[in-house]
């Protein structure tokens, strides 16, 4: 996955967090080797910057205790936290009046559901700083075909698992299908404006559509279906992104209506998969 | 009879904040740190001020180690502090996936109890604040 849209994702699950809990005055995420991943608004990096220092200098020396799990820090004005989470350390600031039992029910379950989720949807999570391609979720294998009673049903790999119906699965597997399942790919929301600019189409990486003409090689991707994470789906024309300085950072420029409909607007994320004609 | 009226006075006293420092001597804090050593899952114990240190560790030789990581917790949890305005650091609890660590400052003196991941530090905390 795209470390830019994984932080991202994670740094809206942190504001959201704090509006639900005002009690945390603070929260951000980084890794064991210094890393940081997501911050919320309020604080500057440059104090993240510093706590995560502070954090090594521990880490360094906390051989005779082993790996760090928690720091639990209690002051007369508040209390600063850091839990390892799923590989990812989650400090949180709060104030001295905060209700710690509702704090950690939210933090503790929350995060490690956003995390759990977004390794779902890709298995190669931000764990690595290798460049990627801006693509989250592709499918570029056909998938595989399972019979059902009356039909034959296509299986969306990219669906986590437990949304399967297993009932409905028999055994045995036929590959009737020869076209591969449309690939969905995450993007983040750039307006575009213009007078020329038509209303009906979005713009996108044009590698992203090299990779699915190169998927299907006899057909014509005109189309491509949007939909947003609350489920809200719209198709529209796609075209590639003339604008240099948006080419390779996982964008998608929208015109305002079609972020309208969709109720949506710039910097949040969508999915997008082509329409095969 | 004298005796006994004077022991009821300083108790009556220890029960006044401004007196609590007073109080508070390396003595009063070493002896409740031996009593902390009976508690289920506690290793040992550091306490240092400016002038003297005393360390008891049921492991002497990772002495060394828990000094320094006891340090960098103190030091760690005044730079947390300060950074996000807190005040005063109270207490900071380090847990490591095989240990942890207690650090506070009482007065003077730097305190830090280590323990097995499973002890009881509210306890812990609750001996050493009630001086």
């Amino acid at each position: 996955m795209d470390t830019e849209v994984y932080s991202f994702a994670l740094k809206n699950a942190l504001n959201e967090i704090q509006n639900i809990c005002p009690d945390i005055k603070n929260a951000f995420m980084f890794r064991e080797d210094g890393e940081v991943i997501a911050g919320d608004v309020n604080t500057p990096e440059e104090t993240i910057a510093h706590v995560v220092e502070a954090f090594d200098s521990i880490t360094e020396k906390a051989d005779a205790i082993g790996d760090i799990e928690s720091i639990t820090l209690d002051s007369t004005k508040g209390r600063v936290n850091i839990t390892c989470l799923n590989d990812l350390y989650l400090a949180t600031v709060t104030n001295e009046k905060a209700d710690m039992v509702y704090v950690k029910t939210v933090t503790r379950v929350l995060i490690p559901t956003i995390l759990n989720l977004l390794d779902k949807i890709n298995p190669v999570p931000a764990k690595n700083d290798l460049p990627k391609p801006p693509t989250i979720e592709q499918e570029p294998e056909p998938s595989p075909v399972r019979k059902t009673k009356d039909k034959v049903k296509l299986i969306e790999e990219t669906e986590p698992e437990e949304f399967d119906e297993p009932e409905q699965i028999q055994p045995e597997v036929e590959p009737r299908s020869l076209i591969p399942e449309p690939p969905v790919n995450q993007f983040i929301v750039e307006n575009i404006g213009g007078l020329l600019v038509p209303s009906d189409t979005v713009r996108i990486d044009n590698e992203i559509i090299t990779q699915w003409l190169d998927l299907y090689p006899e057909k014509k991707i005109v189309d491509v279906d949007v939909e947003t994470f609350v489920g809200e789906s719209v198709t529209c024309k796609v075209k590639p992104i003339k604008d240099s300085k948006y080419e390779g950072k996982g964008i998608i420029q929208m015109p305002d209506k079609i972020q309208l409909n969709l109720g949506i607007k710039k910097g949040e994320l969508v999915r997008v998969k082509p329409v095969i004609q | 009879m004298t005796k006994k009226r004077k022991i009821t006075e300083e108790f009556s006293v220890m029960t006044e904040p401004v007196a609590v420092e007073e109080a508070t001597s390396a003595n009063d804090l070493k002896s409740n740190l031996e009593q902390t050593k009976s508690y289920d899952g506690v290793i040992g114990y550091i306490m240092r001020n400016s002038t003297s240190a005393t360390i008891d560790l049921k492991d002497p030789t990772k002495i060394v180690d828990y000094a320094i990581v006891s340090s960098s917790a103190l030091d760690a949890g005044n730079e947390f502090s300060k950074l996000f305005d807190l005040g005063d650091m109270e207490d900071i609890i380090v847990e490591g996936k095989t240990a942890k660590i207690l650090s506070l400052s009482i007065g003077e003196n730097k305190v830090s109890v280590f323990m097995d991941k499973n002890a009881d530090c509210a306890q812990i905390l609750k001996k050493l604040r009630s001086l």
